[in-house]
């Protein structure tokens, strides 16, 4: 490196601590101007050198200190302690500047964060780079033998950040919610839908982000459940097939991301989507109800990964037509076989469904995490078990019923999946869904499909205590009141639930046709 | 000359080593649930470890017959081999929880549950035994344990108790050099390496200080330090985490639903430990095992974290995620060890001086956790318990321990083995470094 840049390299330290009132730690510079430890230890040491009066310095001593048995220590101190420190040591230390801050924070702890933020900075970028935080490049030691295997790289990793590829992506990955069960029928998607995914992702993956990381997170840990899980692969494996058929199309990741390519093929999809829906919802339903989160993570993930885009893609397309809504509802569930348009359905009353469809693909994979977390918090909160089956299986036959079938509750779902499906059929053309996409209060990013004629659809956000679903239970609610799906049930329920359902209810209020959950607990 | 230094390519290469994992027989994949309880795996013990001591009685006391607890007759000396049973007052009992009467403050848990009345029974297929005299301290074993025991039935239906026969060190694979005149000039010419123990990293709570960690980590992949340091630090070849690396918010997870941003709270630890765990693994092979606060199953044996957990590091062929316990080959050196719940509960029902005492215990029982299932989660096993001990590691450590510990200990038959007790991490800042040339 010549003078030159050195000196370069200092005067921008030194505006890094006098006006940014920065830590500037070695491993920070090195990092920030690529320059190895060594060296960028030796240009803090010209530093502190040159314009070090007024700075506070922070020195690492490494040596053995002088007590027995002998003991390695690595020591960080303040440049007023040096002398003192030194001395506990035996013999030699090597002593070298560590950081240069304008002040010492009163916690030491503070000394490392701006470190961790770019290490996290370095972390999150797409899985198939390899940057300097990965490849340890910076070090003092080599070590050839140490290979990192960034797969997926196809899929996925374009623009999205690591989490993401990760779920998305790599067709192997276990991570990516789709691949989990659909694992062979999702690379293939994965593959065709790369193209796709990378028009996406920047939108998704910027979408993503906005949901929120934790949800990713949480769909990364549950990731594992669906890994693990060997009934959702099933299932998701059906429904993959079914998705490939329908969906015909890339992965569905192409389908979480690509609305656009979505729309092409939610076209013929949907009706394919929509009996294969059926029965995965059914089968989901019954897995749903029973397996644990893990379940329905896994079918969450699954939708969000593939099934998302798969089905999403389909609902997308669909969610402007009326038959859309069909596969939008199973958008919900999204994930290739029903799965997903189960699971979704699973959390959250069916309206999710319906938003899910509506909104842009990103809203899918955001819906997933949600619809995730809606749906453990549902079925813990709102509905038993049952009704998540039900929900579910009213997802999978139509989006749109079942979404409507969600908010009446549980019973009615299931007597009206089935007729939902054909109820949302003719149901849809009779309304006019107009979307509303609307950030709640929790920072998700909600799709409510506001049926025009319909009062309100909004008042689900304001209603529900526990989630957006609420709101979006409403707005099934809303959506009902065409609702063929199972009028009686709808009636029954409502007003039982009102009674009993309280929260999700006072979403409803409005609708008393919609079933509700204490419908199901009448019934039962 | 400055830019010389400058130009100057790390010219370090980190040492490499043969590693083999011996962790097969603690996964539980192969094995089935079907409903089982705890007798196969007690059977299993008694089965192996009794055979192994019957192999033992003639070169310890020949001249006594065996018999089964069921043949004891009064008066006559004989040798009985079974499990131990302690009976112990204080221990908690989920009886207890249903009494009519309960206090108010039953939680108090004593961190130790021996009592003065405490005793100890002998167990095999055929009966039990109430063991009596001084020889055998309640104090000293654990329920779990299969001893020999030398004595006679008293009228009181007791048997006295003369002597014990423990199985003791389970026969050890030589270290390739040994004292021999050749050997010791090779070793001269091999290389040190060595082998970094770290456990109670705790990341994410409020006591772990996460400067401390990445000092380490800075040192270990060769930021940190001048040359000498480095060449030091260029000689590690392994690194293992005995466990609680991550501290979960608990907190958060009471049963409600979890707003997003708790959600992104609960996964935060996760995270960064993943981000620290890609530097060690971007530079030098790396064992995680999982610990009792680890998401990772509660009963014993805890298998591996997930690799999805960590999504960065899982990349690298150098991470590797394991059992615990763990057992593994490097060098030709043996290693075991535990992420410290084998002996924690040994502290809960018995004494000893200190935990190296304990640890020394299991080895001479052959046994790494006697005291599970009975108060340590453990799987039902069917058909083998994989806790005991075949053959004697050179290295014995633990986890989570209070304090750094280290002794070697010898066998009968010229084994030698280094106990180690690794402290927490969050509450010490300190790291064990093993050297594998014997010292």
């Amino acid at each position: 490196m010549a003078d030159i840049e050195t000196l370069g390299i200092l005067e921008e330290i030194e505006a890094l601590v006098s006006d940014k009132l920065q830590v500037v730690s070695y491993k920070w510079l090195s990092r920030s101007f690529l320059v190895t430890s060594n060296v960028a230890k030796r240009l803090l040491h010209e530093f502190v050198e040159k314009h070090g009066g007024g700075l506070e310095v922070v020195y690492t001593l490494s040596g053995w200190l002088k007590n027995d048995p002998p003991v390695y220590h690595i020591r960080l101190v303040s440049e007023p302690k040096l002398a003192e420190a030194k001395q506990e040591f035996d013999g030699h230390c090597s002593v070298q500047v560590y950081s240069v801050q304008a002040c010492i924070p009163k916690d030491p702890a503070a000394l490392w964060n701006a470190e961790f933020v770019q290490a996290e900075e370095l972390f999150k970028q797409p899985f198939a780079v390899d940057n300097c935080l990965r490849d340890n490049r910076f070090c003092g030691i080599s070590n050839s033998f140490v290979k990192r295997i960034a797969e997926g790289a196809p899929v996925s990793n374009v623009a999205s950040q690591p989490k993401t590829t990760g779920l998305l992506g790599p067709s192997k990955s276990i991570s990516a919610p789709q691949t989990i069960a659909v694992q062979q029928p999702q690379e293939r998607k994965v593959q065709q839908s790369s193209p796709k995914v990378s028009l996406q992702s920047p939108s998704v993956v910027t979408d993503v982000k906005d949901e929120s990381n934790g949800t990713r997170a949480h769909d990364q840990a549950s990731k594992p459940p669906a890994d693990k899980g060997k009934a959702p692969p099933l299932p998701a494996n059906k429904k993959k097939g079914q998705n490939d058929k329908s969906s015909g199309t890339e992965g569905s990741l192409a389908n979480m991301w690509g609305r656009a390519s979505v729309k092409s093929k939610p076209s013929c999809a949907p009706v394919d989507v929509v009996s294969a829906e059926a029965q995965i919802c059914a089968r989901e339903a019954v897995e749903g109800a029973s397996s644990d989160e893990d379940g329905q993570d896994a079918n969450f993930k699954r939708a969000s990964n593939g099934d998302g885009g798969r089905k999403r893609r389909v609902v997308f397309d669909f969610s402007d037509e009326e038959e859309e809504f069909e596969d939008a509802v199973n958008l919900a569930s999204p994930d290739p076989p029903k799965g997903k348009s189960c699971i979704v359905s699973k959390q959250s009353p069916k309206p999710l469904v319906p938003d899910k469809i509506n909104l842009n693909s990103d809203q899918q994979k955001q819906d997933k995490p949600k619809v995730k977390e809606e749906k453990s918090s549902n079925r813990e909160s709102n509905l038993s078990p049952r009704e998540d089956s039900s929900v579910l299986s009213k997802g999978k036959n139509n989006g749109i019923s079942s979404s409507d079938k969600i908010a009446g509750g549980v019973p009615e779902i299931d007597v009206n999946k089935k007729d939902k499906v054909t109820d949302a059929a003719p149901n849809s053309p009779k309304r006019r869904k107009v979307m509303k996409t609307r950030i709640d209060e929790r920072g998700r990013e909600v799709t409510e499909v506001v049926w025009e004629g319909e009062a309100e659809t909004k008042k689900a956000d304001s209603n529900e205590t526990k989630k957006s679903e609420n709101s979006i239970v409403t707005n099934a609610a809303n959506r009902a009141p065409p609702a063929k799906k199972s009028p009686a049930v709808g009636n029954t329920a409502p007003s039982n639930v009102t009674g009993k359902a309280g929260s999700k209810k006072a979403g409803n209020s409005k609708d008393p046709k919609q079933g509700n959950i204490m419908s199901f607990f009448k019934r039962v | 000359m400055e830019a010389m230094e400058i130009d100057a390519e790390k010219h370090l290469q980190r040492k490499q080593s043969l590693y083999e994992s011996l962790d097969e027989k603690f996964r539980i994949e192969k094995e089935t649930y079907r409903g089982q309880q705890y007798s196969q795996i007690y059977f299993a013990r008694l089965h192996m470890m009794r055979t192994l001591i019957y192999s033992l009685i003639p070169n310890w006391k020949p001249h006594l017959p065996v018999c089964t607890v069921l043949g004891l007759e009064e008066g006559k000396e004989c040798i009985i081999v079974g499990t131990l049973y302690k009976h112990m007052k204080l221990k908690p009992c989920i009886l207890d929880e249903y009494s009519k009467e309960r206090s108010v403050a039953p939680l108090v848990k004593p961190h130790n549950f021996m009592h003065s009345d405490d005793s100890l029974v002998l167990e095999d297929e055929s009966g039990r035994v109430k063991l009596g005299g001084t020889m055998l301290l309640p104090s000293v074993y654990v329920t779990g344990t299969v001893v020999g025991l030398h004595g006679k039935e008293t009228s009181a239906g007791e048997f006295l108790v003369q002597d014990i026969l423990d199985a003791d060190l389970p026969p050890q694979i030589e270290l390739p050099l040994k004292s021999t005149v050749l050997s010791i000039a090779l070793a001269l010419t091999r290389e040190d390496k060595y082998v970094v123990f770290v456990s109670g990293l705790s990341v994410g709570s409020s006591t772990s200080n996460p400067l401390q960690f990445q000092l380490l980590v800075d040192h270990i992949t060769g930021h940190l330090g001048d040359e000498k340091e480095q060449g030091i630090a260029a000689q590690i070849v392994h690194v293992v985490i005995a466990g609680n690396s991550v501290a979960v918010p608990r907190g958060l997870l009471n049963g409600q639903n979890l707003a997003s941003k708790d959600q992104s709270r609960l996964s935060e630890p996760i995270k960064e430990l993943d981000i620290l765990l890609t530097q060690i693994a971007a530079g030098l092979p790396l064992d995680i095992m999982p610990g009792p606060d680890d998401p990772a199953n509660f009963s014993l044996p805890q298998q591996p974290l997930h690799r999805c957990l960590f999504p960065g590091s899982s990349a690298y062929n150098s991470f590797r995620s394991c059992t615990n316990p763990h057992s593994f080959e490097l060098e030709n050196i043996r290693f075991l060890g535990t992420s410290g719940q084998n002996v924690d509960d040994l502290e809960k029902y018995s004494e000893a001086k200190d935990k190296l005492e304990f640890m020394e215990r299991t080895l001479r029982w052959r046994h790494l956790a006697p005291t599970a299932p009975n108060t340590l989660g453990c799987y039902p096993f069917t058909d083998r318990d994989p806790f005991l001990i075949e053959s004697c590691p050179h290295v014995y450590f633990v986890g989570n321990q209070d304090k750094y510990e280290t002794r070697l200990i010898k066998g009968s038959e010229g084994q030698v083995v280094r106990l180690i007790c690794i402290p927490k991490f969050c509450e010490t800042g300190v790291a064990v470094v093993v050297s594998s040339v014997s010292s």
